[in-house]
């Protein structure tokens, strides 16, 4: 037994929490969670069965909880976990799971599967059986600062163009903002028109913000491996720079797991609560609207669907917000048939983006957005998670289809009323 | 004798086993203790996970397709069960004389032909689409079809000792109670308390995000 | 008118004998009116006792019985043809029906010791083609499960006095029967949900083609040559259409005798008995045969039923024509989800 098998084994034994213990023991193998399983459904093989996915620590569960377990393994009938088995395991923790939470929303007996993948991807990934993609983009995210490498130079850059196209100057440690701005990697490199719309929509509604040198990056590849130690890390930095700056809240950007990663774990991770407020952008920008702080104007007739983030919506909890918003600029807003906390993952989230050897799986996982698009037929899809649009947008590509896919808050941007009276 | 024997020192003994067992089990699910979530919750925990305990009684409407099958087996065999067990007149007289001390009025004949045969009919085809389905069949352990078998053969033998006419067939029927009564505590028919559990922790924890599950 | 005609009054007196004569013969024959009408009309026997006894054994006229007790036939004391239908029981239905199924096995040993097991003449090619769905293969077992069940303690039933009362003796018997007799009345009811669902999942490619009657013909190949034949074959398209046809006999005479209480006399429920057990003879002796060729007769076949695959060679060789039709439409060797039979548990690199 080597000594980093042996450190995974810790792990999950100090993860066999009540939650999972109850959850093993509730499960009847009722099959249900595949039906629920994008990469089930689209490949109709049972290894991809959520539950099934979950055989190692299920393994540890059995000879470490139950009486079967425990005299079968002293009587050397049953094979405890083995090394081999982590390993075996290793693409299905990885490769085909998102950690959507679609599966958990289904399991009859209530068992939270994605509560249960991020658990044993712990042990996975303590017993060096993680996919190179994300253990290199973790250890970016720790000795740079940013999983896809980007430095504060970068966005210096990045921050530079958007002064010029808005006319703005995009305030830079500034001491005692209200907010407290966070981008992921992609929006700074890829997507800069968010950064954009951020600051008009906030110079019009007068919100007093800014941005960390420090801390800007909000991605947190530490939660997407499972890695507890590296998630905590990441999200103490963005803690230190929100205290030194001394915000009351700090923005999630449009990004899934960021949010997940700062707003529900957060605190869990640096062990203390938060010293400040977490608000997803979109729960923001809902509420300015309501304050009338946002004024919007002028409508898009395009017809147009919403793409649910999982991590934002199922398992964020603004499932609302996205809607209001979208239907104060657009008069063709139609959903998709499971939408909402029951919608289908874009097939790239939970780090699956970020492994390069999972792609040809995830393309094919992707036939079941295809599918729920093509159902509506809708030419343009609005969604609120830079991954997921990375996602969608190859998705879209690979098989040749002719959809748009564009950010909620770029296309609240355009839609701002007038010049500010602030 | 032998109804004796599995009425009286199988009977006391496996219900010993069956009660410390089920609190062992329920007592090792506290054991493993929770960590206290510090993030700030939308809405609060508990009534959340006192809905989800309710809600996931029937699949969310998006999942009534594909859950259709276990939702309908599923529910004639539990509701089948739980009428057998609780409202079948020798049931009835057997946990007032030897339980509870007070009984209730048992189910008329045709209550009990008809739950019989619902549960029949929705154990042999869950039982059989476990066998049969890739996906069922990759998942399922030993356990499952042990459990499962023994709960079939309860109420196989329980319907041969319908009549009341042979003690033999009655004490058939009570040898594999006492013996399902054993098993359970060690098997996944413990699901039918962590059920409890297992929606109240996800339920809990998703009112905390403010989402209903 | 003082004088009378000699020949008036010779007609007199001759209507005066005949009206006599009338007089004996209607006094003679009164007593046989009763007699007369009894036996065109069919009253009453003066003979108390014999009527008695006509009306309690029932034989003749639907009796006037009385009586207390409400339900169906409580006014008869003595069901008559219960002795015919006893009869056609003990001497007919038993003894041919045994025979009928012991002929079965015997003739099942038979080919298998003439013919052998029918194997996949070119072996096995390693490609396998879906034949039946999940829900196609559930029908199938739970109506195999069901079935075997009702089957196994029906002949218990039927036979049981003969072959079981001296292998356990009575007293074994007698629990063995009771137990039957339950288990058989309450597995009934689930019988017609089994019909239902086989009807629901195999109907489709179950009708009769033209290519049938070829098959019947030449005795589906099964004493050697070829004979094409669809996802279905003849054999498979009786078998299908038999078991709808015994299981409804089965399904309609079980519930009469299963549900007295629906105000059917005797007369019907004898008649039920006599459906359900020629139908369940004939349709266990078929399954037999069914069985004997999905699993000991020929290669390839179980798997079908368990899988829900067959190997590409199997079914060129028994289904040429349902073969290429999945040829056709690109579905042969593309089964989704089907384990792999060398499958360790262990999965594969994903999406590799």
């Amino acid at each position: 037994m080597s000594e980093r098998f042996e450190q995974g084994v810790a792990a999950l034994r100090r993860l066999m929490d009540a939650r999972i213990v109850s959850y093993f023991s509730s499960c009847v193998h009722c099959g249900l969670c595949a039906e629920a399983c994008l990469f089930y459904t689209e490949t109709g093989d049972p290894k991809y069965t959520p539950i099934y996915k979950l055989e190692p620590m299920r393994k540890m569960w059995r000879q470490e909880n139950t009486f079967w377990g425990k005299l079968g393994v002293k009587l050397g009938l049953t094979e405890p976990l083995a090394e081999q088995d982590l390993a075996d395991w290793e693409t299905l923790v990885y490769d085909s799971c998102t950690l959507c939470g679609r599966c958990s929303m289904v399991c009859p007996v209530g068992n939270d599967i994605a509560y249960m993948i991020r658990k044993e991807r712990e042990g996975m990934v303590a017993a060096g059986y993680a996919p190179d993609g994300m253990k290199e983009a973790t250890r970016r995210a720790l000795e740079i600062g940013s999983p896809m490498g980007v430095t504060l130079k970068t966005l210096r850059a990045t921050l530079k163009g958007v002064e010029r196209n808005t006319g703005l100057a995009i305030p830079v440690d500034a001491q005692g903002a209200e907010y407290m701005t966070l981008f992921s990697s992609m929006e700074v490199v890829n997507f800069p028109e968010y950064i954009e719309s951020i600051a008009r929509i906030f110079a019009a509604a007068g919100v007093s913000w800014t941005i960390s040198s420090e801390a800007f990056e909000a991605t947190n590849s530490g939660i997407q491996i499972g890695d507890s130690k590296a998630a905590g890390e990441l999200v103490g930095r963005v803690v230190s720079a929100a205290e030194k700056l001394g915000v009351q809240y700090v923005i999630s950007p449009e990004c899934g797991h960021a949010f997940t990663a700062i707003r529900w774990e957060g605190a869990n991770l640096i062990g203390r609560p938060l010293p400040f407020k977490v608000i997803h952008i979109l729960e923001l920008l809902e509420q300015l609207r309501e304050e009338g702080r946002l004024k919007l104007e002028g409508h898009t007739d395009i017809r147009l669907t919403f793409h649910d983030p999982c991590q934002i919506v199922r398992r964020g909890g603004v499932v609302e917000q996205p809607r209001q918003l979208l239907r104060e600029v657009a008069t063709e807003f139609v959903e998709m048939r499971d939408h909402g906390v029951m919608n289908w993952c874009c097939g790239g989230g939970g780090g699956v983006s970020a492994n390069e050897r999972a792609e040809p799986l995830r393309l094919q996982a992707f036939q079941r957005k295809k599918k729920q698009l093509d159902e509506l037929g809708v030419e343009t899809m609005v969604t609120a998670c830079a991954n997921c649009r990375i996602i969608l947008e190859e998705g879209i590509e690979h098989y040749g289809m002719d959809v748009q896919v564009t950010g909620l808050t770029e296309l609240l941007a355009e839609h701002l009323a007038g010049p500010a009276e602030s | 004798m032998f109804l004796d024997f599995v009425e009286g020192p199988l009977w006391y003994a496996a219900a010993a086993v069956f009660l410390v067992g089920v609190a062992w089990r329920l007592a090792a699910i506290a054991r493993a203790g929770l960590k206290e979530d510090l993030s700030v919750p939308r809405t609060a925990g508990a009534p959340g996970a006192v809905a989800t305990v309710f809600r996931r009684f029937l699949p969310h409407r998006e999942f009534m397709r594909p859950a259709a099958f276990q939702m309908v087996a599923g529910y004639a065999f539990h509701i089948g069960l739980f009428v057998l067990v609780l409202f079948a007149a020798p049931h009835v007289e057997f946990i007032e004389q030897r339980i509870l001390g007070f009984g209730w009025t048992p189910a008329p004949h045709w209550v009990f032909l008809l739950a019989a045969n619902f549960a029949f009919a929705g154990l042999l085809l869950l039982w059989l689409r476990r066998m049969l389905d890739p996906v069922l069949r990759r998942i399922s352990t030993l356990d499952d079809h042990i459990g499962t078998g023994l709960t079939f053969v309860v109420m196989f033998t329980g319907c041969m000792a319908l009549f009341e006419s042979h003690d033999f067939l009655r004490a058939l029927h009570m040898l594999f109670v006492d013996l399902l009564l054993i098993y359970f505590p060690f098997s996944r028919l413990m699901h039918a308390f962590t059920f409890i559990l297992s929606r109240g922790f996800t339920g809990a924890t998703m009112a905390r995000k403010g989402v209903s599950a | 008118m003082g004088k009378k005609s000699p020949e008036a009054a010779g007609r007199r007196r001759r209507m005066m004998y005949r009206a006599l004569a009338l007089m004996l013969a209607a006094v003679l024959l009164l007593p046989l009116v009763p007699y007369a009408v009894a036996y065109v009309g069919g009253i009453t026997n003066p003979n108390p006792g014999a009527d008695l006894w006509r009306q309690v054994r029932q034989r003749e006229t639907p009796p006037e019985v009385r009586t207390q007790v409400r339900g169906v036939d409580t006014g008869v004391l003595i069901n008559a043809r219960g002795e015919s239908w006893r009869q056609f029981r003990m001497e007919q239905l038993i003894p041919w029906s045994g025979w009928f199924l012991g002929g079965m096995l015997v003739a099942i040993a038979l080919f298998y010791l003439l013919r052998g097991r029918i194997r996949i003449d070119k072996g096995r090619s390693g490609i396998l083609v879906q034949r039946f769905t999940v829900n196609q293969r559930l029908a199938h077992w739970f109506m195999a499960v069901v079935f075997t069940i009702l089957g196994l303690t029906g002949l218990v039933l039927l036979y049981g006095r003969f072959v079981l009362i001296p292998l356990l003796g009575p007293e074994g018997f007698s629990v063995t029967a009771a137990a039957c007799k339950e288990i058989h009345n309450l597995f009934g009811p689930i019988f017609p949900l089994a019909v239902l669902l086989i009807l629901f999942y195999f109907v489709r490619g179950n009708g009769f083609r033209g290519v049938d009657f070829k098959w019947l013909a030449k005795g589906g190949g099964l004493l050697g040559g070829h004979a094409s034949a669809g996802h279905f074959n003849m054999g498979q398209k009786l078998w299908f259409w038999g078991t709808l046809l015994f299981g409804l006999s089965l399904v309609v005479s079980g519930l009469i005798l299963d549900f007295p209480v629906f105000g059917q006399g005797r007369p019907v429920m004898e008649w039920a008995h006599f459906s359900h057990g020629i139908a369940a003879v004939l349709f266990i002796g078929g399954a037999f045969a069914h069985s004997y060729i999905g699993t000991l007769g020929m290669e390839g076949a179980l798997e079908a039923m368990t899988h829900g695959t067959v190997d590409a060679n199997w079914a060129k060789e028994h289904h040429d024509l349902w073969y290429a039709q999945m040829e056709a439409e690109g579905k042969v060797g593309a089964v989704p989800g089907q384990e792999a039979p060398a499958s360790s548990g262990s999965p594969e690199t994903a999406g590799g």
